[in-house]
């Protein structure tokens, strides 16, 4: 049987034994974002001679985490809810060759992890952020997140939802992001040549992938997909009015300073040549 | 000429820059704490302001770019403690300093560090509490340091009581940090950390730095190597060594496998690090003593209290005449107790004076019940004990 050509960047056996198969939901929308990534950034590899090692692979918790979980061939880190940001800015500033790709999701992005997210725009730290947004929380059992609509019910919200939700890229996008996007797992070829894009910008790339979750919404993943291509609305076509569609498409691509090459520049300013402070 | 970011084959520049030459300094103890660090080839800083630690990170915002480190000011304690994470694993020496309320927002990363293994360093220069409390001087953090992370996991901690060892006691924070691969905590107090003293620094080939063990080095591939095993205190392969290290902080097997999970395999998992820590406490902790021989009673004594403590114990025995004895634990955590049981004979009346309303006095009792009549704690709240004060409460007792 011909292997899946991705394959070569997961681990299939560790040294305690196989580490298949992915633990995700039939129909779950993180094994496609995990494929299309993986795609994007073989694309990177290939194209820009960029080596394997300088990749690296940062989650918080919630089902997104799951992604960088131990069966990814790349450094990785599954960290804490919400604070992926947190860690990736640490080893940026350790390495900052490093090309870092964080997963997380519209709970941990959006809620726990929201202080960080925003100040990693601010910053525009160098990193490739990958959002998938459920509008809910599926690991603990389908709670109602900051993305979730006004009237859902969920688990937390049996009388519905009076909450509104937060616009992620709307929120990247003012608090200075690079680069932002918002995409469907049913937009492959979209979501890849953005990954691509993000992964070539030096600053925060900002990625939100609507994702469907079929054990919560109790809906079968074909349809949720269909569903996506029908209520998403690319910027092109939707003019002033969206239709009560959502908006996908970029909402920014602009060249900002990158904060280690900010800071590069203050540590220049000490640098000599016979390795002395020049006082 | 300095090459541009984009040319620089490595990381950041050569640590040698821009540390101290050896001599004499007269500095605050949280300087002397930044100072100590850069000695031990800590690389990044990432912190969050709060009374009374702030001086660390204001010194460090200055301190830090010389020497072709990096330092930023993240959003918040959560943050800061977190990126050390990233910092650790990204392969470089990291820290950060805070004060009560901030150490109670790091203590969630504490615990990834403890259970993913991470040599970090917190320094927390104690103010009192609880709520805002103030920012006064206190020991009121260290049974947090102890116990403050969810979950079982040992924790390393010293006490520094002088401007010379917030430098010396930084160094040896990196090093215990690096050899055992998990956090160290520097629990100073907000009198150590503003007292301005002395400091020598000696030449930088008389600081002993320890880096932490490596599978390169000791010839494991990536096939076999195990992150989370081998040994007790398994090497650690940095992020971008081609390793492909899947760090996680769930419960693991040595190779970092988490789908195997079993009680057995928790217990396993979680059995390990305690007694990478609390099995090797001999090794670790540290205590100093001053006339155990002839003592009928006991002063036991940490961090700033310890100068007290021991001026108190001279007059004690020069002035009144009592024959009190003085240990100081240098590093409450992992608490010596065994160490404790060898050196302390049948006494009458253990005192344990603290900036707080009687935490160690717990371990002490635990540990040395059998030993005395009694353990009376000589609490302080928001100032250091005078060295009167606890002999007066020493006359109260024993006469």
């Amino acid at each position: 049987m011909k292997k899946h050509p991705m394959l070569k960047y997961l681990k299939e056996e560790g040294p305690l034994g196989p580490r298949m198969p992915l633990i995700f939901c039939p129909g779950c929308g993180s094994g496609q974002v995990l494929n299309y990534t993986l795609y994007a950034v073989d694309r990177v590899i290939e194209e820009d001679g960029i080596s394997k090692e300088r990749f690296l692979f940062i989650s918080g918790i919630g089902c997104s985490g799951r992604i960088t979980s131990h069966y990814l061939n790349f450094d990785s880190a599954w960290t804490i809810h919400g604070r992926a940001l947190a860690v990736a800015t640490g080893a940026l500033l350790a390495n900052p060759q490093f090309r870092v790709i964080v997963f997380t999701g519209d709970g941990d992005t959006g809620s726990i992890g929201g202080n960080h997210f925003i100040h990693a725009c601010r910053r525009n730290i160098d990193v490739t952020i990958l959002c998938l947004n459920n509008g809910l929380y599926g690991m603990t059992g389908g709670q109602h997140a900051p993305t979730t609509p006004i009237g859902a019910i969920t688990t937390t919200t049996p009388y519905s939802n009076r909450e509104g939700a937060f616009d992620l890229c709307k929120l990247a996008e003012t608090a200075g992001a690079s680069y932002v996007a918002r995409w469907t797992t049913a937009h492959p070829r979209q979501v890849i040549k953005s990954i691509v894009k993000g992964l070539r910008k030096k600053g925060t790339a900002f990625i939100e992938i609507l994702s469907q979750c079929p054990v919560h919404e109790k809906i079968p993943a074909t349809t949720l997909l269909k569903q996506f291509r029908k209520n998403t609305v690319p910027f092109s076509k939707a003019g002033e009015l969206t239709d009560g569609k959502t908006l996908i498409g970029e909402f920014c691509d602009v060249e900002r300073r990158e904060w280690n090459e900010a800071y590069q520049e203050i540590i220049d300013q000490f640098l000599i040549h016979d390795g002395g402070i020049d006082e | 000429m300095a090459k541009t970011p984009r040319d620089r084959k490595g990381v950041v520049s050569s640590p040698d820059l821009g540390l101290l030459k050896p001599g004499k300094y007269y500095l605050q103890g949280n300087q002397a704490c930044i100072e100590g660090a850069l000695m031990a080839g800590c690389r990044v800083y990432a912190g969050y302001p709060i009374t009374p630690a702030v001086e660390t990170m204001e010194y460090a915002s200055q301190r830090f770019p010389q020497a072709g480190c990096r330092f930023i000011q993240m959003e918040d304690e959560i943050a800061s403690a977190c990126a050390l994470i990233g910092s650790s694993w990204g392969g470089a020496k990291a820290m950060t300093a805070t004060s009560g309320p901030g150490f109670s927002l790091m203590q969630e990363a504490i615990s990834i560090g403890v259970m993913s293994e991470t040599p970090m360093v917190i320094v927390d220069i104690q103010r009192a509490g609880p709520g805002q409390g103030y920012i006064t001087a206190s020991q009121q953090d260290i049974m947090q340091a102890r116990w403050g992370h969810h979950g079982d996991g040992p924790i390393i901690a010293l006490a520094p009581s002088s401007v010379q060892e917030m430098f010396d006691f930084t160094i040896e924070a990196f090093n215990l940090s690096e050899q055992w691969r998990t956090p160290v905590l520097v629990m100073a107090e907000e009198t150590v950390g503003h007292m301005r003293e002395p400091v020598l620094v000696p030449h930088t080939d008389a600081i002993e730095t320890i880096e932490r063990k490596k599978p390169q080095d000791l010839g494991i591939s990536p096939r076999d190597y195990l992150p989370w095993g081998h040994d007790t205190v398994a090497p650690m392969a940095n992020w971008g060594e081609g390793y492909n290290v899947n760090f996680v902080a769930l419960v693991h097997l040595e190779d970092g496998n988490i789908t195997k999970y079993s009680p057995q395999a928790n217990y396993h998992c979680v059995e390990r690090l305690q007694r990478k820590i609390e099995g090797n406490v001999r090794e670790i902790a540290r205590i100093e003593t001053k006339f155990l021989e002839d003592c009928k009673h006991l002063i036991i004594c940490y961090g700033a209290v310890s100068r007290t403590g021991m001026e108190a114990v001279i007059e004690a025995r020069e002035v009144s005449g009592l024959e009190v004895g003085y240990i100081r634990l240098v590093t409450p955590w992992p608490f010596p107790e065994e160490q404790l049981r060898e050196i302390v004979g049948e006494v009458n009346t253990i005192f344990v004076p603290e900036m707080n309303l009687g935490m160690m006095r717990h371990p002490i009792t635990e540990a040395l019940r059998d030993r005395c009549r009694k353990v009376v704690s000589i609490p302080s709240l928001g100032t250091l004990h005078s060295p009167e004060y606890i002999l007066s409460k020493v006359r109260e007792e024993v006469s």
